[in-house]
Order: C-alpha cells, then structure tokens, then sequence
C-alpha cells in the first residue's frame, strides 16, 4: 500500500460523511457544467442573433411613408451609393405603385371601407367647390390594388421567412419579364391559377405562382420583377424602398450613420438596431447571469472541499503525528491528504458532470424562457411598408427560443479544469497545517 | 551507545519559560534496556521526544553512535527516526484504517523497504510478538489492547531501529498483559540487541530493567 491507495481508502474511511461531501461536490460541479452549457449556447445564440436579427436596414425616399407623405423616389444613382457601405451584405431593392380601375382588369379583393374611403376624400375634387359639393359631385371612390416591384419577391414574406407560394413557382425579381406573383386573395377574386394573364398599365400579365402570407393587405396585391414595374410605370431606375443587410447587429448603428453621410436629406433610414440591441441585452445578461453561476459554484466547491479537508485534519492530527513520528515525510502525509482530497472531488466530479449532463439542457431553456417571457416586445400591425419591420420582432423571439444546449469538449475540459482548481484549493490550506503538526505532539496527548 | 549530554529543553508560556529539562545527562549502552522513571511533569515525555527527534533541545546533545542528532536538519531528523528509531505508545497509536499487517508495513516503506518485501518481513514481526495470520489481518478495533500493542512492538522494530523508546508500553494494560508486554520487549532487546528506553510509572517493571534513570522537576537525580 502506497501514498495513493492509503489517500483512495481513507477518502471512504466514513461513509456518511464522504456521501455528503460527495453529494455537495457534485451539486456544486454539475452547477458548474450547467452553467458552462447554458453561457456557451446564449454565447453562440447572441452571436447567431447578431447576425440575423435586426441586421436589416431600410431605406426610403425622404418624406415617404408607403403611399402617405411626398418626395421623389429613389435613385439609381443613390442605389449604388447604398450597396458598396462597408459591411453592408445584401440589398433588395423595391418599387411600389397602386393599380387603379383605369389601370388594371384586376378587380381589387380589398373593401375600401371608411378607411380606403378617407385616404381618397380629396380626390377627384374641386378646390373651389364647397364641401357639400365635393361630396356630391365626386364618383364613389373604389380600392385599389398594390404592384410591389422587387429584386427580392421573399421581402414581402411578413415572417420574415421566404415567400410562402401555394401553388406555381417564384419570379426572377431581377428580369423584366411581365409575370408576376398574385396574392391568394385577389386570385379567388379574379379566378387566376397559375398561367393566367391579366392586364397591368396597359400590358398583359402572366401568373408565374400564387402567394399566401396571411396578411389580407399582402395577399391582396401582386408582385412583379423590380425593372417590369420601373418599365411599366416609367420610373426607370426608381425605387422607393431599398432594404440592407448588415453582417452583424453590431454595426448597423455605424452602418446607419456612414447611410445618412452618404445619402444626406434625400432619404429616411429606419433601422432595427435597438430591437436587436434589446433581444441580446437579454440574453447577454443571462450569460453575464451564467459566468456568475461558474464562480459562485467554483468558490462553494473549493469551499466545501477545504472546510471537509480542514475538519479531515483537525481530526487525524494525532494520527498524522504519528505517522510522522514513526519516519513519514510531510511530502507523504500531505500526498495521502492531496490524495483523499482529490478522490472525494473526483467522485463528485463524475456524479456532478453526469447531473450536469442531464440538467443543463433544461436548465439552459428555462434559463432564455424565463427571460423572453420578462422582455416582452409588441409588434404592431402594419400597413403600406410592412417590409419595413416584417418579421424583426418574431425573427428575434424564434431565435432566442431555439438556443440548443450543446456540451463540447471544451466545455468539458473547463469543467475537469475548475475540478482539479476546487481540488488544489481545497487541498493547498489542509497541507499547509499538515506541514505545520509536529511529531512530538503525539507525546503531548499520550 | 546512546550518550546525552548537557540536555536542556524550555517552553515559553504565559507565565514565562518553563524549562522541562536542565542539563540532563545520562548514558545507555547498546542493547542495555533501561527505564525512566518520574512523576507527572518531571520531563519524562520530554526527554523520550528529543531522544527520538521529535523535537529540538534548547541546549545540550543527544549522541547516538556517535552522530549528534540535535544537529541533524529537519529531513535527516525524519530518516533518524524511520531508520533508528522505533516508538512504543501508551495509546498504541496504531491507524485505524489499515490492518495490523498494514500498519507495520507502513513503517517498513517510510524504511526504505522495497514494496515487494514488506509484506513477508511485516508478517514475521507479527508472528515474532504472537499474532497469528487471521489477527493480521484485522484492523486494531478488532484487536485486543495487548493485540494492539504487539502489533504497535512489531512496528518499532520493523525497520531494526537502534533504540526503541517505550512510552508507558504497559500503562493501558492490566498487569498481567502488561507483564507479557514487557516480557516481550525484554526478550527482544536480547535478541535483536536493541537499546529498549521505557517512560513507565510501575516500579516493579523499572526494577526489571538494566538501568534506571529517575527525573524530578526536569532533573535526572538516580
């Protein structure tokens, strides 16, 4: 029997007593490993979120708000402006314009309501008449029909997803052919299938798909390729919507300032950048949360190893004289010590981790609920440019909700890490009264 | 030889120094079993853990064979005491967790002896002091205090120290294990021609011994 196998059997020496401190061990190294799993996953959730939340950034002409306010459209020239802004990754650009009973054989499968009837009071009107003869001589206003023309047909998506097409297939938003994608309402209301034609400023118009988002303004309109509207409404090179994707939520506040330098008056820029900023402020403090939760373990793990060693050596001084007396070195005495100390923690290591493997996914999803459920965001409904915030809101919540606990081997090798750290701390004081019992004392309590 | 000259060992307390020894000398030959004998406080304890350098003189030596142990440093003190030196308790001392057999065999590696030797020479020191194969093996719960301190004798001698200091071997026993515990010690000190100092209170067993030393108040006066 040698320093280990003296160190390993005392470790079991009391039964009890060793399960307890085992027990608090592994309570405090599966905390560890838990905690370890739960600040990687939000780590690599908050890198993910950076990356693909609130990373869009919309431009519009200035002093336009979907079909509300005035200005002129957007500009070929200030497009390329737009895409070369550092870390700017991808642009779509669109035109939108509203088919009227003049333009279109389209029926309209919207209900102007009040609402419609309101936005198209001036109309037609005479400024010198009186109001009672406005309303008088005025023909009954009728809805009308959106034609978003886009290089990305999925910016209309309001999931922030890709388009949802139910039957037929999507469009080349970079031709300039005259097809288009209808939404599912105004198709029922006109009978189109895929193959159908109808007729736009004056031109024929063949159904590529049909789409369906939900969204009764959205599914109520048609999609066309970007240049098939600037070409039918002769807008060459307008736009009056381009949106940027920036690579990280990190630099779409810089990205915003260099737009607004580069672009002056002529544009409003409406950015995500605080939604974002909000969503992984939630889950940076959980992993702040989680960081905090590997020391406090940490401190508690070497804590209970170095009162239990203490106590060990307090109660064994006589023992340890002894065996110094009858010609052990304090290297030996304290190597069956470190021995013990590190056979209870490995014990408790093993229990620990595998409690920590089997808690820590739960524990990691609990952790981002509890917080999705105490930042709630609101999305209000959209009219005109929903683009302009579609999906940003729910693209943040699906995210956060998909943090995947996932333990990698370096997390592992950490955790064996601050293992042998609790071990060494717990072991470093014990030794040093180990080193301090002299020999004699065991005369002293004969 | 076992020569001490001029031993003197003080204690700082509370109320001043205390010296526990004042210019102790005595000498025991080799193989010469001798007995301290004294009251409560008179030194004696203190005398037995400077000659088995388990503590440091405040003045004087301590000449075993020649070599002046109170100048040895700490690490050549702790190989005096696994090679020269071997302690009998009164409490026996013996580790609780490990068997007879593994408690002498503990010495016997704190000796030097190869792993793969222990076992055999720690089962012929158990067998030398009368414990059989199946006592062995027992831990010393399970063992007798006369047991015990057989096992806590073998251990003494299982490096062939050069003295054995004796602590009241016999003070926890009855008289009639104690006589046997003696017996056994006196037989020994013949046959492995060790130097046997014992600390004991039983005058009967100090007038067994070659040798007497009696110590009052730090002194040696007989």
């Amino acid at each position: 029997m040698n320093v280990v196998s003296r160190g390993i059997k005392n470790a079991f020496r009391s039964p009890l007593r060793s399960g307890a401190i085992i027990l608090m061990l592994a309570i405090s190294i599966g905390l560890i490993l838990s905690m370890l799993v739960a600040r990687t996953s939000v780590n690599a959730k908050i890198d993910e979120v950076k990356a693909t939340a609130g990373t869009s950034i919309t431009i519009t002409p200035a002093g336009v708000f979907g079909f509300a306010g005035g200005g002129d459209p957007l500009t070929s020239d200030q497009l390329a402006t737009i895409k070369p802004t550092a870390h700017i990754t991808s642009t779509s650009a669109t035109l939108n314009d509203q088919l009227s009973t003049t333009d279109t054989n389209l029926v309209s499968s919207l209900d102007l309501g009040s609402f419609g009837a309101r936005q198209q009071r001036f109309e037609n009107g005479s400024s010198n008449s009186s109001q009672s003869d406005r309303l008088a001589t005025r023909p009954a206003p009728t809805p009308r029909t959106t034609v978003t023309g886009t290089t990305n047909p999925n910016s209309v998506s309001t999931n922030g997803g890709d388009l949802n097409i139910t039957s037929g297939s999507t469009i080349d938003g970079n031709s300039s052919s005259l097809v288009a994608l209808v939404g599912s309402d105004l198709a029922t209301k006109n009978n189109l299938t895929v193959g159908s034609t109808f007729t736009a400023y004056g031109s024929t118009v063949t159904v590529s798909g049909i789409f369906n988002t939900a969204n009764k303004f959205q599914d109520s309109g048609v999609i066309m390729p970007l240049t098939t509207v600037q070409n039918l409404t002769s807008q060459a090179g307008a736009v009056n919507s381009v949106t940027a994707t920036v690579d990280s939520s990190d630099n779409v506040d810089s990205t915003v300032a260099a737009l607004t330098t580069a672009l002056g008056s002529k544009a409003d820029i409406t950015s995500q950048a605080k939604q974002a900023a909000n969503s992984v402020a939630s889950l940076e403090s959980i992993s702040n949360l989680a960081l905090a939760g590997v020391i406090g373990a940490t401190i508690a793990g070497a804590v209970i190893v170095l009162l239990a060693m203490i106590m060990i050596v307090r109660e064994r001084r006589r023992e340890i004289g002894v065996i110094k007396a009858i010609g052990g070195t304090n290297g030996k005495v304290i190597g069956q010590f470190v021995t013990e100390a590190m056979t209870l923690t490995v014990i408790g290591a093993i229990v620990g981790l595998t409690l920590g493997v089997l808690v820590s996914g739960p524990m990691t999803t609990s952790l981002v609920s509890s917080s999705q459920n105490s930042t709630s965001t609101t999305s209000r409904p959209q009219g005109g440019p929903a683009e302009i915030f579609r999906g940003g809101v729910q693209s943040v919540r699906t995210n956060i909700t998909q943090v995947s606990s996932s333990i990698t081997p370096t997390i592992f090798a950490t955790s064996i890490g601050i293992t042998l750290l609790i071990a060494a701390v717990g072991s470093a004081v014990p030794a040093w009264f180990i080193a301090r019992i002299r020999p004699a004392e065991v005369l002293r309590a004969e | 030889m076992l020569a001490v000259k001029d031993l003197s060992k003080s204690f700082s307390s509370a109320s001043g120094d205390v010296k526990a020894l004042d210019q102790v000398n005595l000498v025991v030959e080799t193989g010469q079993f001798a007995s301290i004998i004294g009251k409560s406080g008179s030194g004696k304890s203190t005398l037995l853990s400077l000659l088995g350098a388990l503590d440091i003189p405040t003045s004087g030596s301590i000449e075993v064979d020649g070599v002046d142990i109170a100048k040895l440093s700490a690490g050549q003190q702790t190989a005096y005491r696994a090679n020269k030196i071997g302690f009998v308790f009164q409490h026996y001392n013996l580790i609780p967790n490990l068997t007879a057999l593994e408690n002498v065999m503990l010495a016997l590696e704190f000796g030097g002896l190869p792993a793969k030797k222990r076992k055999a020479r720690a089962e012929q020191l158990l067998t030398d002091v009368g414990l059989d194969a199946d006592q062995q093996l027992r831990k010393p719960a399970r063992l007798s205090g006369g047991q015990q301190q057989r096992v806590s004798i073998a251990r003494a001698l299982a490096n062939h120290p050069a003295i054995v200091l004796a602590d009241e071997p016999t003070g926890n026993l009855d008289s009639e294990t104690g006589k046997k515990i003696f017996d056994l010690l006196h037989r020994l000190s013949r046959s492995e021609k060790t130097t046997i100092i014992a600390v004991t209170h039983d005058m009967d067993i100090a007038g067994k011994t070659d040798k007497t030393f009696k110590l009052k108040d730090g002194k040696v006066t007989a």
